[in-house]
């Protein structure tokens, strides 16, 4: 490699090491802001959470930079917090579940059986609850659940109770009824969004090699659209790990989950605990994306032996 | 065609976006330097009030505007301890806050967040019983630490259709006979306080390990009981309203606003074990960019005709003896005794008043301990 004489001076050219560098940081230069937006907005408070979950509280409600685990501690150490976050996974795990299977079946019949316009009518309907606050739709949910509510009426009228009951709201049952309401929308348009795309004459093409209906769903169907349940499943899941309102409004004083008793940590000015809790969740959290993370992939369903 | 039309390079795409950027941010100083200029002494504007949905009649806020030029930017407040850690994060974001009794002093005073100010400086504070200028606990070497509003006993109140045997203690509350039917507001520490209350505990607030463990026990009785916890005052009211509450806590009042919204006639005491109360007030906010509106907006929202107004409004005494006056003047003199409006120098002592103490933070814990998942 020689050097070149550029105006009268002698540069020499770059090496392979420096190029590399250049280009690669070339590449990267589009992802600077979302970068410092990301490290902005969330790494940092992060850390600040992070700092906090170390420090205590004292009597006085005053933060002391006193560095310790006692808050990290303190949960393990008390059962009702550690069974409040298995009840509040296991509240996750069942409005994912439900959520899962009411919007294959929505979503299979109308990407696979209703024309494309109709369809997306199909769709903005289900998206019109949107238009609306979530507070108002849980206030709402109060109103249809309660005990002189919608639904107690109905089911006196049709003569299947005869006074009303208090089984669907102030408790568990009604805290899964109105998240499996808020969440089912998100789970049914990412579900249609991988259906559409699913070539459907390949579960013909099984059946005609002799799988049954349900065997081709299972191995032909499926595992194209792993990809979309593990992002409809991510989409409930995860958000109701840190929801709050619903369980507080028609959860009653035996509903709360985990985040309800976060809240009260912070907005009684114990901020050190109640992020000590946060961060478990944000760690739980990441664990279950590491894992979901490895089922995006779409399996090669023709590569199987 | 339109400049949404057209095809952008990269360039000119970055060049676009840099400079709504740049407006954007020289707004942002912009708005900065103004909120800073407003430090000043001046007497119109906007201030920035943290308050209970009580304190305040809309319809004053703006006949006080239009005459003085001083609006109000109100957010709620829903608890004394969330109001002080706010203020602590917000500092001179805020320039007014509403506070109760003894979290004036043992708080925000403590921690050099509000100014005290010469009470008998304000014209309209002559109108105030003269007991309420001068609780001791309220007073500094600097003045005065806030401008006295309102007070009530906490009480029970209960619809004697569905409770039976005229209930007078605090143990009702823990009958197993009213599981699910006891509606209370979402203040762990005051839910805690309450229990201390009917476990005979005469601190509240400052109570021992041991107390705390009597406390616990209290709290798991009334676990079940408790069908929800009320957001604000009107919730429980709201639930006793619709029926699905037949027991809850709340302030002086409650037997009038619950008739008054279409529910049944309910009757309300104060526990014969002792109660807790509250006598609140307002602050002035020491880095308050805006504090300067405070004093003016005083004079003109403490006058007696919109305290009296706030009085039937709302349903609880206040510590405005014109107003009293005012009330007796128009043939509502019965509805401010019944509410003991000119009663607070017996009652007060009585009750306990509502303050972070040396358990507070014990206390929440303790109520998440039990209100998790058994």
């Amino acid at each position: 490699m020689t050097a070149e004489v550029v105006g009268g001076v002698d540069v020499a050219p770059p090496t392979v090491a420096s190029r590399g560098r250049t280009a690669r940081l070339r590449e990267l230069a589009p992802f600077l802001p979302a970068g410092l937006l990301l490290g902005v907005l969330f790494f940092v408070p992060l850390a600040v959470m992070f700092i906090f979950s170390l420090w205590t509280t004292n009597a006085n409600l005053d933060i002391v930079p006193t560095w310790n685990l006692d808050n990290y501690a303190q949960f393990f150490q008390t059962g009702a917090y550690v069974r409040t976050l298995a009840k509040t996974v296991a509240m996750g795990a069942a409005v994912t579940t439900i959520c899962l299977l009411f919007s294959l079946a929505v979503a299979y019949f109308l990407a696979r059986y209703i024309s494309r316009r109709w369809a997306r009518v199909a769709l903005l309907v289900i998206i019109v609850p949107f238009w609306s606050s979530y507070l108002l739709r849980v206030y709402s949910w109060q109103a249809i659940l309660g005990e002189k509510g919608a639904l107690n009426q109905v089911l006196m009228g049709l003569g299947l109770i005869s006074e009303p009951s208090r089984l669907f709201v102030y408790n568990d049952i009604g805290t899964f009824i109105v998240l499996t309401y808020v969440y089912l929308p998100f789970a049914i348009l990412v579900l249609y969004a991988s259906l559409e795309r699913f070539d459907y004459t390949q579960l013909t093409a099984a059946q005609d090699l002799g799988a049954s209906p349900s065997r081709a769903f299972r191995y032909i169907l499926l595992p194209q659209i792993r990809p979309g349940l593990i992002t409809a499943a991510i989409f409930v899941f995860i958000p109701i790990l840190g929801e709050f309102l619903t369980p507080s409004m028609v959860g009653g004083a035996s509903g709360l989950l985990i985040a309800n008793l976060i809240q009260t940590f912070f907005k009684n000015a114990l901020v050190p605990q109640g992020a000590a809790l946060g961060l478990l969740i944000v760690a739980f959290v990441t664990v279950l994306l590491i894992i979901f993370r490895k089922y995006l992939r779409v399996e090669d369903v023709y590569a199987r032996g | 065609m339109t400049v949404l039309d057209q095809t952008h390079s990269r360039r000119r795409f970055l060049q676009l976006t840099g400079a709504v950027g740049a407006t954007a941010a020289l707004g942002g100083v912009l708005q900065a330097c103004n909120v800073i200029g407003g430090g000043g002494a001046a007497t119109t504007g906007t201030f920035n009030w943290m308050t209970w949905s009580d304190h305040y009649i809309q319809s004053q806020l703006d006949k006080i505007a239009k005459d003085t030029n001083i609006n109000t930017a109100i957010s709620e407040l829903a608890g004394n301890a969330e109001g002080y850690a706010k203020l602590k994060e917000v500092k001179g974001q805020l320039d007014k806050i509403s506070g109760d009794a003894m979290w004036v002093p043992n708080a925000y005073a403590k921690d050099g967040l509000i100014e005290p100010f010469d009470i008998n400086e304000l014209k309209v504070s002559s109108q105030l019983y003269s007991f309420a200028r001068e609780f001791p606990y309220w007073q500094s070497s600097e003045g005065y630490m806030a401008y006295p509003f309102g007070w009530s006993p906490i009480m029970i109140y209960y619809d004697p259709a569905k409770v039976t045997g005229d209930p007078n203690d605090w143990q009702v509350l823990l009958d197993p006979k009213y599981k699910g039917r006891v509606v209370v507001e979402n203040q762990p520490e005051e839910i805690v306080a309450y229990m201390a209350r009917a476990a005979g505990f005469d601190k509240p607030y400052d109570l021992t390990d041991d107390q705390l463990t009597t406390v616990k026990g209290y709290l798991e009785k009334l676990k079940p009981n408790v069908l929800k916890f009320a957001q604000q005052a009107t919730d429980s009211v709201a639930s006793m309203i619709s029926g699905e509450a037949w027991l809850i806590t709340g302030n002086l009042g409650n037997e009038d606003r619950v008739k008054d919204g279409g529910g049944p006639e309910i009757k309300g005491y104060v526990p014969k074990e002792g109660t807790v109360g509250w006598h609140d007030g307002e602050m002035i906010v020491k880095e308050g960019v805006n504090k300067a509106l405070i004093k003016p907006f005083l004079e003109q929202s403490q006058q007696a005709e919109l305290i009296a107004e706030n009085f039937l409004a709302n349903g609880r005494p206040l510590f405005n003896e014109k107003a009293y006056q005012i009330l007796t003047d128009q043939g509502k003199k019965d509805q401010a005794d019944r509410y003991l409006y000119a009663k607070a120098p017996d009652v007060l002592p009585t009750m306990v008043l509502k303050g972070p103490g040396t358990s507070t933070d014990k206390s929440i814990q303790l109520f998440n301990e039990v209100f998790g998942t058994s």
